[in-house]
């Protein structure tokens, strides 16, 4: 597949269609899934971290892990991830934690499916892994 | 040149990444004769930086290396210890850099100021670094194009040779190379205002007795004369992209504003236009981590498997980027805002010049709704998205969405009636850093415009954020708007046009002729207007 829509993009993703204060964070059907490894800088993934909701991070791992288990290939695992992020006594962050969310954020990707929204179940599509936010010209 | 306007901005943009501002850690120094009455722009800039200061900051022991041709090191900034040659081959429109020995008004005083040298500690040490007796060395003379004989060139070499190089003379790359700049006064195109040989072979003397506007002698930083070989568009081939469409960047206007954005090693960079992928293409190439959007699906998807925005990244061995098709007119309905992700925004935005600018939505007050089941398959319409409102939904993206200190960069068509001042589009929180033209036609040019986020922004003040946008108000926005307009009005000023118009009319019609003639033959009808001769 040529394109494909990682987590991090899902994760400051949302849907205000007319109606609904509830938009975030959108459910995913993930009908197809993709691993792509990707050069590890942990400098990057430390950027990152204030700028990521992490409960939407573990909701969204919630969200496809059945179809990992079917689409990843074998020597993949999801990564177990904690309930928060912290750093240790150094004022550090741990580099395995810093090796599973980069996994998680860059390296998995939907690739067909729907973004679904929460409060009015509006689904918007990912076709060949483009996800297609575009409002419908009654939902503005 | 093309790209006069931009020199000074890319230059300070690519220093400030480093820390260094010109007037505060280097002085700006005065080139020779800078009072004499030559009207154009000198290629030179004389760059003074306090020797203590210079040491801490740069590696100056590794000033002869030879400037990687390594892709990938184009974002890599060793922000520890950069050489100075490192730091300036960022800038697109810089070809080389000399550590100066010294300047004049002639040769004479020129090699005067280069002996002084020996009497200063820092002197001293710079002189030093290059009396390896195992360095080789050569002397370059570049006379911008003014013709001299051999014997000729020696003896302006004979005027240092009290430098007392130790090292073997190496014509190629050798060690250390130093060059010779005698500089003299230049025609628009580049050529000297003053040949010495106007007709080949017989010297002008009144020429030739002219003095030079100034003498420069020093050492090559980065181990080559002319970096435009090197780390460049050349090099990069971005001419080859596998994919490229009617409105994708020139190469090196997309390498000038990714400087201007500040784009490094994992800066995070939006394109919100992203359309072929050119400019964030570039931004990868910096190093950055790219996200761009899109609302025309087909332009995204490219034309085919081995054209698209992510083969092209592909090409060059980079991490794909994240694509989303949506609507900049509606990003916080697409989008969470409540914390800036943005380092840079760099973008060409649609004019409706030759890519026409949408946006979601019917022009309807109140448009038909969509049944449920109609839903999954409708088809979203899209209604004209006037630029005075791209611009205005720009900035305000731009403005909530980029974190402190970082960069907007876009491309504004203006005509020559532009005044930067009153006619650019402004807002509460971007500051504007510069502006630099681009002359394209004799009505039209491009300007492009850097921004920097400097106040956080209140969700609260919406509203009066976009309704400031413009400054002289409608105004301003009319000038932006119109610009596809204009152009038309003044095209069908210019002469031949009328003469033009109807050629192309006559050849419309004779087509639609020839074609309605096809088909009447095709279907067996015998035209009445044959010139038929005997019998059919």
């Amino acid at each position: 597949e040529i394109f494909k829509m990682r987590l991090l993009t899902h994760n400051y993703m949302q849907s205000t269609v007319k109606g609904t204060e509830n938009g975030y964070p959108l459910q995913i059907e993930a009908d197809k899934i993709e691993y792509e490894e990707s050069p590890f800088d942990p400098d990057f993934v430390i950027a990152l971290i204030p700028k990521i909701e992490y409960k939407t991070i573990l909701f969204a791992v919630q969200q496809i892990a059945e179809r990992c288990s079917t689409d990843l290939p074998s020597e993949i695992q999801l990564p177990d991830l904690p309930e928060t992020i912290e750093k240790d006594d150094n004022s550090e962050y741990d580099k395995e934690l810093l090796k599973k969310l980069h996994v998680v954020l860059l390296d998995i990707h939907v690739v067909q499916g729907h973004l679904v929204c929460p409060g009015t179940g509006r689904r918007f599509k990912i076709t060949q892994g483009i996800p297609n936010m575009i409002l419908h010209e009654d939902e503005i | 040149h093309v790209h006069l306007d931009f020199q000074r901005p890319e230059l300070e943009s690519v220093l400030s990444l480093h820390d260094i501002k010109i007037g505060t850690d280097c002085l700006d120094i005065p080139l020779p004769r800078h009072d004499s009455e030559y009207p154009h722009k000198r290629p030179f800039l004389i760059l003074s930086f306090d020797y203590d200061y210079a040491k801490r900051k740069f590696n100056l022991c590794d000033e002869d290396e030879v400037l990687s041709d390594d892709i990938s090191r184009l974002s890599i900034i060793d922000k520890n210890r950069p050489t100075v040659a490192s730091v300036l081959s960022r800038v697109t429109l810089i070809r080389s850099a000399l550590e100066l020995f010294g300047v004049g008004i002639s040769i004479d005083t020129c090699a005067t100021d280069v002996g002084m040298l020996w009497k200063g500690i820092a002197g001293k040490e710079i002189l030093s670094r290059c009396m390896e007796e195992t360095s080789s060395w050569s002397i370059q003379i570049h006379t911008l194009g003014t013709k001299y004989k051999r014997e000729e060139q020696n003896e302006m070499r004979d005027r240092f040779a009290f430098l007392n190089f130790p090292g073997p003379v190496k014509i190629k790359d050798p060690t250390n190379e130093f060059l010779l700049i005698r500089e003299v006064e230049l025609d628009e195109k580049g050529t000297p205002l003053y040949p010495r040989y106007p007709t080949k072979d017989i010297l002008n003397e009144e020429n030739d007795s002219r003095p030079p506007l100034g003498v420069y002698f020093g050492r090559i930083l980065g181990g080559i004369r002319d970096w435009r070989g090197n780390n460049r568009l050349e090099r990069l081939s971005l001419k080859k992209r596998s994919y490229l469409g009617p409105t994708s960047m020139d190469a090196e206007l997309s390498l000038i504003m990714t400087n201007l954005g500040k784009v490094q090693k994992n800066s995070f960079c939006f394109e919100p236009f992203v359309g072929t992928g050119s400019i964030l293409l570039t931004c990868g190439l910096r190093g950055g981590y790219c996200c761009g959007a899109d609302l025309d699906i087909r332009v995204l998807r490219g034309r085919n498997e081995n054209e698209n925005i992510i083969s092209n990244f592909q090409q060059f061995n980079l991490v794909r980027p994240d694509l989303v098709r949506s609507d900049n007119s509606l990003y916080s309905r697409h989008y969470l805002t409540d914390k800036p992700m943005y380092d840079a925004i760099i973008t060409d935005p649609p004019y409706g010049i030759r890519a026409g600018a949408r946006k979601s939505g019917s022009k309807l007050e109140h448009p038909r709704p969509v049944s449920e089941d109609q839903r999954h398959d409708h088809i979203a319409q899209t209604q004209v998205y006037h630029v005075s409102d791209v611009m205005a939904d720009l900035l305000n993206v731009a403005a909530r969405n980029l974190v402190i200190g970082g960069r907007l960069v876009y491309i504004i068509p203006s005509m020559t009636d532009f005044d930067a001042k009153t006619d650019l589009p402004r807002h509460d929180c971007l500051k504007l850093v510069n502006v630099c033209y681009q002359p394209l036609q004799v009505e039209l040019g491009r300007r492009v415009v850097t921004m920097e986020k400097v106040v956080e922004y209140d969700p609260l003040q919406k509203d009066k954020y976009l309704s400031s946008v413009w400054v002289n108000g409608q105004q301003s926005a009319e000038k932006c708007a119109r610009i596809r307009e204009r152009l038309m009005e003044a095209v069908k000023l210019k002469p031949g046009y009328e003469e033009k118009a109807r050629y192309r009319k006559q050849k419309r019609v004779e087509t639609r002729e020839a074609k309605k003639r096809a088909k009447r033959e095709a279907k067996g009808i015998i035209s009445l207007n044959t010139n038929a001769t005997g019998s059919d």
